[in-house]
Formats: structure tokens, C-alpha cells, sequence
């Protein structure tokens, strides 16, 4: 019906100017294609397929149409018409099938001779669902807003690596003759696995742009940055908006202009998967704690010469464009001697479509307690650049903290000054200097406890105990026995006094004089008296004064009497050895008494 | 024949010339010290080992000036040296705290027990030798007190002499049982130092197996035994590993 108005339009046209140009469009390219109804249908619905062309052709052969029954067709319509001096021109043959089994079907070529070249449409495929329950109702606004909105998620990098940056951009496209009137999302997507950082958009902004070869308007709805923290396949769901569209219909209100019907529509962004590539083990540095990008690294103290128990300001700081806020800072090592806080994050990164970029330091409060020298080594991050595809490594400098006053350690930080008075000495140990004085030996001197020397000099003194008691047992052995004691010191005294006397045995005036001479000689020394005083009253009453017994006296007197006798009487050998016995008894006997 | 005796001769005045040499070096250690000048006071200290030569005091001046170039290993070290000469010295104590200051590991020492803790003062009260000095003298006093006690007659003095040598000899033997203990302690131990920056303790000993800590420059551990070039540690905690024994240098290592 409406096909055939225009017709009669163009035919008027036509008829109106088609003197009056020439063939405008001679050198236009020449498009033949086929033009479905629709590309889904019911069994018991019909299609419609065209085959247009912009340039009369002759030769017209239509395809097969395999799985379906021609109902009418073909049937022919030309238009023409010259509009600001250009010619259009259009020819169409078109069929009404049926189709006569469920499935999918192709429609396949068609071919013309225009101008002597054969021109081909493209085959088209139709699906056949079952049975509909309005068969031949025109396009409801749903399908057409089916038709004209896509949501479609653009990723930047489909295979990035684990940590680097990746930008999903969700884009509607809206065809030319529907309005969207408004939307809302109907599910945020979750990123699971990734680091996700929403950018929004503040200002929809229209930008005309071609969607598969056709036009449409195309609005940035939503932008997202993520960070994969997996390697492997990793999906994103799909983003799904609930959009309000007015899409136009076929009929008119009174005054002509079309009648727009709302449709609600949901679209979501296909599933995207992004196969994330692990870091490369190979060269992987020691240290590296994940930060993918490109960095710089230092590290600062406030200040290195200081007085204990004030404080410092240590600063570990990662500055560049990467994930930034996805990994550890190198902990400075320091000596175990200084008190260090907990560190103070303190981050400054901004994120922008690019990915993260800023910078990120750790602060270290150290307070140093006590007196010395304090290196802090140089620690070192790592990071991999995924433009060079390799892993760096930077190095800080090695800082010296010098503490200059302040106690030595804990002992003496404790003492504090206890009378009021008193100036207290402050006791703070202080390093001391070398030894000026030495007394160097030899390297190889080994240890004396355990060595030979030390055993000769343990148990040699020992051996004096066993060699003492010998003497000692030997010493009391003799003391004890009696009798061989009188005999010996009968000898020694006879030895001593009586010596000359014995050697006279043979002559008896010599013996005789010798003994007596031996007699008084003994109690000279005993009794300390002088030769002139000797006579036998006095040695007998000076005997007696000094206690001596009675037989010894009387033996002692007698002895002396024959001494005195021998002078002028014969003596016999005999009698001369019994005297020299008698003798030596006596002195023995005497002895022991005085 | 003369050429042969000139070179004895030679070698003995260089004999001679080197025994004054060390004292010579030192002192001229000792100036370059005073003047700043550490290297080269550690250099002149080096010579003094070559010669053969050592003391508590040489280790102790080689600590200090490791000490004042920042490095703590070598100064831990040598402190640490001459502690094992001179287990007492506290000056050499107090130089070590000022070094271990610089030391980045803080390891807590094992909580010694009650017997321990009487153990370690009695036995390191003394050092072997010194124990088997007093050992020696006492078994001397022990010999002249039993003697007297022999010899003497009077019931007053024998007593005397008989308590003296008793008590004597208990502490000889005693002294002797100490100096046991403590040299048995001494050998069973093998301490060394970390000269390496950083070092990571794993449990077995080779490149593929756990990491079970990291220990840096200047740490005192103990090795307990050795595979190829690997060391078996334990540190003051109690914790054990293996570490490439080319990151420590042994104490003892006169």
C-alpha cells in the first residue's frame, strides 16, 4: 500500500523532469543485493525477499529457495527520480515465500547482467522457529530497538600481562531513527580476579561513528581500568543496561507526523574473556613484589646527624605509572638497635584512562636511643616493564645515621640523676679507643688447660704425699723399737767416750787408764764439773742430788774402784771386757737418767 | 760453605728483626689510627698476624677500626676474636655493643634456665686455662697443707693443716672439673660471623629447597656441621639451616 503511493510519487517525478537531465548517476558503483523482511520467522509466517538494484539489468535469474514455497512473485517495481538534479533510480523484483520446515535455511544467489557485467547478491541465512502466535504481524518496536541498539565492551589489550593495566570501555550504539530516553543498569558487573578502578563519565557525549558498516550515534556509558591479578583465561562479565527507547511506527497521527510507541529494552555487552600471560619466571629478580609498570624509587631521610631520642623521618617512595596501589613497598632494613615505627602510607596516585600514575612512599618515624653509627643498606625494588618486556631492578643509596649524644645503651639510660644537688657524672659508656700497649704471641700457642704440662703440673706434687708417709712410717718404725734403741745409743755413747779406751783392750794399764779418764770425761760433760774436785764421796753425792738410782751409782763407783785397783794388781783379758761392758751399760743407763 | 753460613746468619738477624718488627708495627698502627687513617692501621695489623703473631688487644684494635669504616661484619669479627682470647675484658664487650648496634637482625636469644644460668657464671667465671692455673696451685697448697699436718705435733695446728688441705684439694678438683666443662663447651661450640649482606637460610642443603629465614652482615651463629660447601647454622633462638659456607668466617680460625 505504501510501496505503491510512493511509486506514483516517483512516477510523477519522473515524468516531470526526466527531460530534463541526463543520466546523473552514470558513473555511481553499481549495488545489487537482496533485502530480507525478516531474518527469524515462524513457520506459519511469510517472507519477504528483494532483490534491488540501483541500475536496470536485464537476465534476471532468482536462487532456489530451498525450503520454501514461492506464494506470489516475482513482482516488479522501478522507481526514478530526479531530485536537485540528480537521478535515483531503483528496480526490484520481490517474492513472498512460505517456508515448509523448521531449521535454518540459505537463500542463495541471485545474479543480473547490468551494463554487461553479471552482478551477485550475497547469500542470506533465515532461521525457522515454530509456530508464532500472531503469524504476518509487522515488526513490534521491541524487534526494531533490537535491531538498532548495540552495547559492545572494547577492551584495549586482550592478552595483557598479569598487573598491567587494561581499559574497558562499554559504548552504546543507537541507530538514527530511535531515541533513548533514558537508562539504568541493571547489573555492575563484579571484575573477580581483577583490580578495578571505575572512571566516570559525567557528560554523555554523541559521536556519530560507523557500527558494521552502518551508521549510528555512540555514547561511552561507562569506563572501567582493571589490573588482572590471575594469569589464564580470565572473564569479564557482561555489563546489562535496561534502556527506554521511543521507537517510530508505521502509523500517523492526525496531523501526518509519526507516531512514536515506547519499548523497554535490555541490552548487555557480549562475555569478554581476556587470556591474561603470567610475568616471566626467567630473570625474575629476588625481591620483586608484583609492581608491573614503569618506576622510579628512592630513598630519603630527613636528616643523618642527630642526638638521641630525637626523631627521623625515613622515606621509601615508588613514583611512575603502573599499579601502584597493588604492591608492597621494599621494607628498608634497619639496625635492629633503632626504634622504628609503624610506617605512614601516603599515597598521591591519580587514575586515568591510561591506568594508575603517581606516587606511593611509605614513612618510617625512627627514633634513635642510643649513641653510635647506624647504616641503613641500600634496598632495592623491582619491577616489570611490560613495553620492554623485561624486569628491572633500582637500587637506592646507603645511608649513615650518626646519633652524636645520648646514653650507650640500656643500662645507663635507665640511671637517672637521684639527688637534687648533685651533679651527677653522666656514666654514658663511650667507645673506646685501641690499646696502645700489647703483648703479642705467637698464634700457634695452644691452650694449657689439658695439655701435658698442665697434667705433670696437676699430679707431680702429688707424688711428694706417698715419698712424706714413707719417711715418715720408716722414722716411727725405729722410734718404736726399744731395746735396739738402748743397744744403739749404748754404742753411740761408748763410741763417744769409750773409743780410746777400747782400743787399749789388749793392754791392761793403758785400758785401765783410758777408761777412767773416759769415766770422768762422761760426767764432766753431764754434770759440768771440774777434774780437781774428783773423789768418790762427791761423785757419789752429786749423783744422788740428781736422782740418779742406786745400782747405777754403786755400778758407776765400782767401776772406778777397779780402775783404781787394776793399777796395782793383775787384770785378766777376761775381766778387762767385762769392764768395758759394765762400762758402756752404765754410761747408757746414766744417760738416761740425767 | 761461606755463602751457606752468611745466608744462615741472614735468616737469623731476620729472625730477630721480626720478633721487634710486630711490636714496631703496632705502634705504627696504634699512629695511623690516631691520625684516621683506619685502612691503613688495618694493614699494618694484617702484617703483625702474617708474622705469626696475636693478642686479645691486636683483634681488639682491628674491631675498632673495621668499626669506623662502617663495616660490621669485620668488626663484629674481630671483637668477637678477641673476646675468645680475653673472654672478660669489658672494654672489649662494650666496643662489640656499639658494633652489634649496626647489626640489622634482632634475634631473642633462647630464656636460659635457672641451672644454665648458675652454669654459665660459674664455668665462664674463669677461662680453662685459668681454671687449670688455680687447679695447679691448689694441688701445691693441698701437698704442703697435708705435709704440715704430718710433720706437726701440736693437736691445734694439725687441725688447721687438716681443714686447709682438705679445702684445698676440694677446690682443685673442683677447678679442674670447671676447666673440663668449660673447654668441653669451648670445643663444642664452632662460632662464626655473617660477612654476607643478606643470606637466606634454607633446610636443606642445596640451591632448590625451602627458604626458611634470612640472616644479614655481622650475626653470630654456630655451625654445627658442614656438606661440601654448605655450613648447617643455629642461631641464638635455636633455629637451624643450611647456609653456602662461603657467607661466614669461623672464629676459631686462628
Amino acid at each position: 500500500m505504501r510501496l505503491t503511493r510512493l511509486t506514483a510519487i516517483f512516477y510523477v517525478t519522473g515524468l516531470l523532469f526526466g527531460s530534463l537531465t541526463s543520466f546523473g548517476q552514470e558513473g555511481d558503483a553499481v549495488t545489487f543485493e537482496m533485502k530480507l523482511s525478516k531474518e527469524k520467522l515462524g513457520i506459519n509466517e511469510r517472507l519477504r525477499v528483494e532483490f534491488a538494484m540501483n541500475k536496470d539489468g536485464d537476465n534476471f535469474n532468482p536462487p532456489t529457495f530451498d525450503g520454501f514455497r514461492v506464494v506470489m512473485g516475482p513482482s516488479q517495481s522501478i522507481s526514478s527520480s530526479w531530485i536537485s538534479g540528480k537521478r535515483s533510480f531503483s528496480k526490484s523484483y520481490s517474492y513472498i515465500l512460505k517456508p515448509t520446515a523448521q531449521g535454518n535455511f540459505t537463500i542463495g544467489q541471485a545474479t543480473i547482467e547490468i551494463n554487461g557485467e553479471t552482478y551477485k547478491t550475497l547469500p542470506r541465512k533465515v532461521r525457522i522457529t515454530a509456530a508464532v502466535d500472531n503469524p504476518n504481524a509487522p515488526k513490534t518496536a521491541d524487534d526494531v530497538a533490537d535491531e538498532s541498539l548495540h552495547l559492545v565492551a572494547q577492551v584495549s589489550k586482550g592478552n595483557p600481562y598479569l598487573n598491567e593495566a587494561v581499559t574497558v570501555v562499554y559504548k552504546l550504539y543507537i541507530s538514527s531513527n530511535i531515541s533513548v530516553t533514558n537508562f539504568r543498569p541493571l547489573d555492575s558487573p563484579k571484575y573477580n580476579n581483577f583490580w578495578s578502578q571505575d572512571i566516570p563519565v559525567t557528560k554523555y557525549n554523541t559521536v556519530n561513528e560507523d557500527y558494521n558498516g552502518k551508521p549510528y550515534r555512540s555514547v561511552i556509558l561507562k569506563r572501567v581500568v582493571l589490573y588482572p591479578q590471575k594469569a589464564g583465561k580470565l572473564d569479564i562479565e557482561p555489563l546489562s543496561l535496561e534502556l527506554y527507547v521511543d521507537v517510530p511506527t508505521n502509523r500517523r497521527d492526525f496531523f501526518g507526523s509519526r507516531i512514536y510507541q515506547q519499548a523497554n529494552k535490555t541490552v548487555s555487552a557480549g562475555k569478554r574473556t581476556l587470556n591474561v600471560v603470567p610475568l616471566p619466571e626467567e630473570g625474575k629478580p629476588l625481591g620483586f613484589g608484583g609492581a608491573v609498570g614503569q618506576f622510579d624509587f628512592k630513598v630519603t631521610t630527613s636528616k643523618t646527624d642527630l642526638n638521641a631520642s630525637e626523631s627521623l623521618q625515613t622515606k621509601v617512595e615508588v613514583s611512575g605509572k603502573g599499579n601502584l596501589k597493588l604492591f608492597q613497598l621494599p621494607e628498608p632494613e634497619l639496625p635492629s638497635a633503632l626504634e622504628v615505627y609503624e610506617p605512614e602510607f601516603d599515597e598521591n596516585v591519580r587514575t586515568t584512562i591510561a591506568g594508575m600514575q603517581g606516587k606511593v612512599a611509605n614513612n618510617y618515624t625512627i627514633v634513635p636511643s642510643f649513641r653510635g653509627r647506624y647504616p641503613i643498606p641500600s634496598i632495592s625494588f623491582s619491577y616489570f616493564d611490560p613495553k620492554s618486556k623485561s624486569y628491572q631492578t633500582l637500587r637506592s643509596d646507603e645511608i649513615t645515621i650518626n646519633v652524636m649524644e645520648g646514653p650507650a645503651d640500656n643500662a645507663e639510660a635507665t640511671s637517672g640523676p637521684i639527688g637534687g644537688q648533685k651533679i651527677t657524672v653522666p656514666t654514658g659508656r663511650q667507645f673506646h679507643f685501641i690499646k696502645t700497649q700489647s703483648n703479642l704471641v705467637s698464634i700457634s700457642s695452644r691452650h694449657f688447660f689439658g695439655s701435658q704440662k698442665f697434667y705433670w703440673w696437676l699430679f707431680a706434687p702429688l707424688v711428694f704425699i706417698p715419698l712424706i708417709l714413707f719417711i715418715r712410717k720408716k722414722k716411727q718404725e725405729s722410734d718404736a723399737d726399744i731395746e735396739g734403741n738402748r743397744l744403739k745409743m749404748a754404742n753411740r755413747l761408748a763410741r763417744k767416750y769409750l773409743s780410746a779406751a777400747k782400743k787399749q783392750l789388749n793392754n791392761p794399764d793403758g785400758f785401765y787408764v783410758a777408761l777412767e779418764k773416759a769415766l770422768h770425761n762422761y760426767l764432766k760433760a753431764k754434770l759440768k764439773i771440774e777434774t780437781s774436785e774428783f773423789s768418790k764421796e762427791k761423785i757419789i753425792g752429786l749423783l744422788n742430788e740428781k736422782s740418779v738410782d742406786e745400782s747405777t751409782t754403786s755400778d758407776f763407783i765400782e767401776l772406778l774402784k777397779s780402775c783404781e785397783m787394776a793399777r796395782y794388781s793383775p787384770i785378766t783379758k777376761v775381766q778387762m771386757n767385762e769392764d768395758y761392758q759394765k762400762s758402756s751399760q752404765v754410761i747408757s743407763k746414766m744417760d738416761k737418767q740425767l | 760453605m761461606r755463602r751457606k753460613s752468611i745466608f744462615i746468619v741472614v735468616c737469623l738477624l731476620l729472625c730477630f728483626k721480626g720478633f721487634g718488627q710486630s711490636e714496631v708495627l703496632f705502634q705504627k698502627a696504634t699512629e695511623a689510627y690516631n691520625k684516621g687513617d683506619y685502612k691503613k692501621a688495618i694493614n699494618f695489623y694484617n702484617d703483625i698476624l702474617k708474622n705469626g703473631k696475636h693478642s686479645s688487644e691486636l683483634y681488639f684494635n682491628l674491631g675498632n677500626c673495621h668499626y669506623k669504616l662502617d663495616e660490621i661484619g669485620p668488626s663484629i669479627y674481630y671483637y668477637e676474636k678477641a673476646l675468645l682470647l680475653e673472654p672478660n675484658d669489658r672494654e672489649i664487650k662494650n666496643n662489640l655493643d656499639f658494633a652489634q648496634n649496626m647489626r640489622l637482625d634482632a634475634i631473642d636469644e633462647m630464656p636460659k634456665t635457672a641451672m644454665t644460668r648458675l652454669h654459665d657464671t660459674v664455668v665462664l667465671a674463669l677461662t680453662p686455662d685459668q681454671w687449670g692455673h688455680l687447679a695447679v696451685a691448689m694441688i701445691v697448697l693441698f701437698v704442703l697443707g697435708f705435709i704440715t699436718y704430718y710433720v706437726l705435733y701440736s693437736a691445734t695446728y694439725k687441725r688447721i693443716a687438716f681443714i686447709a688441705a682438705n679445702a684445698t684439694l676440694f677446690i682443685a678438683i673442683f677447678s679442674v672439673v670447671m676447666g673440663y666443662m668449660g673447654s668441653g663447651d669451648q670445643n663444642s661450640k664452632n662460632p662464626a660471623i655473617i660477612f654476607e649482606r643478606e643470606v637466606v637460610i634454607t633446610s636443606e642443603p642445596n640451591d632448590r629447597s625451602e627458604k626458611v629465614f634470612a640472616l644479614h652482615e655481622g650475626t653470630k651463629v654456630n655451625v654445627l656441621e658442614s656438606l661440601e660447601d654448605w655450613s648447617k647454622i643455629k642461631i641464638a633462638d635455636g633455629q637451624t639451616g643450611w647456609m653456602p659456607s662461603r657467607g661466614l668466617k669461623v672464629l676459631k680460625d686462628f
